[in-house]
């Protein structure tokens, strides 16, 4: 694991805050994954991908409009940044991001990438991370098809940068930000310092809606390509090994389904569930 | 059980120490227990079953608990556990998450089952929203792990346990964020889990102005009332302590009444342990159908005045 210097991180990543420049360079982190809806069981409970399509994780689409809604406020650039497998380079996901704002994209591609685990993944965005350069990164809550919650918070340890979840409310002023941090009993208000890394709720805002215009533009953006190489990680091995992925135990349930709303079917309705009550 | 393994944990409240500790029992006498908070708690540990615990002090005003992390951190690498156990609390997930990029590796997170087999730790968690459940174990030296309540069930304090408690200094932590004020958030106390009877709105409900009746017919039935994500997240018609579904939620009542609710896997993997589902649905093609006991396809507006009609008669 690469260890980072902080105080070479601070000066290289954050140059803009001492400055005094307010203008950020903020990446939106997304991950794309099959649509749960797409998933097939087999008989022997095993669960088939294959035919799923790929969307871009719902929680993402919140940092995304966070990283928009910072940048509307304060100048700079959204850049969105996902790494992954050959999925990924899908043109309709790629403009799918881009239309929602932000002005350039960056990818990571490898077939290494293909089901990373969490630390893996934050290294490879790390990688990332560092070529482009930024004064903010956010990522969402969670990925849609894991929900491990652990990208956002490993990737800015391992940038050695301040790193919060649970944020809510984000307001940037004179270099820094002013977080809110909805915990499960109390909310903190936090001072954070740049460069940092911020994993947003899903309820932070409502994510905007591209026009066909938004899609049209979105299409003339650049997209840069790069492999892990490219990025200068070379250690892609897993800290974890998947030893199955099973669809649960379904119960057996009796599926009396009546239809329609006269007295009869009311009554019989009632009826059933008084007895299971 | 060996008291070769090395076992530790560590949570924000008692009832998270309390579970993780009997958790931690299951695999080894060597539980260590890291406790932040008053010298009580310390104390507590030790009769809920800890051989040992680093208490780490008190947070004092202005400090956050995630600012523990490098004292955390210095203590695991002097002594290398085989397990860490952390209560996956928002601020355990932060804690979990800095501890294992700090350590090279990865957090096994929401773990509802563990067991140790020859030299490692297997964990299984739901994926793709609640559709599968997937086992995996961790590759590298200590395996992190974060646990949810109601996985594990604590053990009752006993006063004649005996344990070392042991006072760690606080390091002072690299990276720092200023805590500029702590509000006390509304929030609803409800027992989900615990509760008998559940009445569930979703997205079939057309109007915020017909949860009323909806309430009404929870009353009579002595209902708890719950709802999907998108009713709680997003319209916000209801406070999310009341979701139910994968990242919400998880209930087993008697009866589950889902009103409107179309049935989707992240919500139904928290319902359907339910011994009874009963659902009303406009839609005859709704997946609720699918996993329901009984069911009315039609409108939730007829039925359910109806049904509150026959529960008053009674």
């Amino acid at each position: 694991m690469v260890i980072n210097n902080i105080a070479e991180n601070t000066k290289k990543l954050g140059a803009k805050q001492t400055r005094g420049e307010t203008r950020m360079n903020i990446i939106a982190c997304y991950k794309i994954v099959p649509d749960e809806k797409d998933i097939q069981v087999r008989s022997d409970r095993s669960i088939s991908i294959d035919k799923a399509e790929w969307v871009i994780g719902q929680y993402d689409l919140n940092a995304v409009e966070a990283a928009m809604q910072i940048y509307e406020a304060v100048g700079g650039k959204v850049t969105a940044l996902s790494v992954g497998d050959r999925q990924l380079e899908n043109s309709k996901l790629k403009k799918g991001v881009l239309s929602r704002g932000p002005q350039e994209l960056f990818l990571v591609i490898d077939e290494a990438l293909s089901g990373a685990d969490t630390n893996l993944t934050a290294r490879a965005l790390a990688a990332a991370a560092r070529k482009i350069g930024f004064d903010l990164i956010i990522c969402g809550e969670g990925s849609q098809d894991l929900y491990s919650q652990q990208v956002g918070i490993q990737l800015g340890q391992i940038l050695n940068v301040p790193t919060l979840n649970a944020v809510s409310r984000i307001v940037a002023e004179n270099g820094k930000l002013i977080v809110e941090r909805s915990l499960e009993d109390e909310v903190e208000v936090l001072e954070v310092s740049l460069p940092a890394v911020i994993s947003v709720t899903t309820d932070i805002n409502q994510p905007r809606i591209a026009s066909m215009k938004d899609i049209l533009a979105a299409g003339k953006k650049p997209v840069t390509q790069w492999s892990l190489a490219d990025v200068g990680l070379n250690d892609a091995n897993r800290r974890t090994e998947i030893l199955y992925t099973l669809a649960p135990e379904q119960a057996e349930r009796k599926r009396i389904i009546l239809e329609g709303e006269s007295e009869e079917v009311l009554d019989k309705f009632y009826e059933l569930l008084r007895k299971a009550i | 059980m060996s008291s070769e393994i090395k076992v530790w944990i560590i949570a924000e409240k008692p009832q998270g120490t309390a579970e993780l500790i009997a958790g931690a029992k299951n695999f080894t006498d060597n539980v260590t227990a890291l406790v932040i908070g008053p010298q009580e708690r310390a104390e507590q540990a030790v009769r809920l079953g800890a051989g040992k615990v680093y208490w780490l002090g008190e947070a004092g005003p202005g400090m956050m608990w995630e600012d523990y992390t490098d004292t955390i951190l210095s203590l695991l690498q002097q002594e290398n556990p085989a397990l860490m156990l952390v209560h996956a609390t928002k601020r355990g997930k932060l804690l979990a998450g800095r501890l294992a990029a700090n350590l090279g590796t990865t957090v096994l997170t929401d773990v509802m089952e563990l067991t140790w087999e020859v030299d490692r730790f297997k964990a299984t968690r739901r994926v793709y929203g609640g559709s599968a459940v997937r086992q995996e174990r961790a590759l590298t030296g200590t395996t992190i792990a974060t646990v949810g309540s109601g996985v594990f069930t604590p053990l009752p304090e006993e006063a004649g346990r005996t344990g070392t408690i042991i006072e760690v200094p606080f390091v002072e932590p690299k990276i720092r964020i200023k805590l500029v004020e702590k509000k006390k958030r509304e929030t609803v106390s409800v027992n989900l889990p615990a509760a008998k009877r559940i009445v569930c709105v979703g997205r079939g409900l057309a109007r915020q102005e017909d949860l009323g009746l909806v309430e009404e017919l929870a009353r009579l039935l002595e209902a708890e009332m719950a709802c999907t994500r998108p009713i709680a997240e997003g319209l916000n018609w209801m406070p999310r302590e009341r979701y139910i579904g994968v990242s919400g939620a998880m209930v087993k009542p008697d009866l589950y009444l889902a009103l409107g609710v179309s049935g989707q896997i992240q919500h139904m993997v928290g319902a359907n342990q339910s011994r009874t589902i009963a659902a009303v649905n406009t839609d005859k093609a709704a997946p609720i159908f699918n996993q329901a006991d009984y069911g009315i396809v039609g409108d939730l507006k007829k039925i359910v005045p109806a049904l509150i009609a026959r529960f008053k008669a009674e």
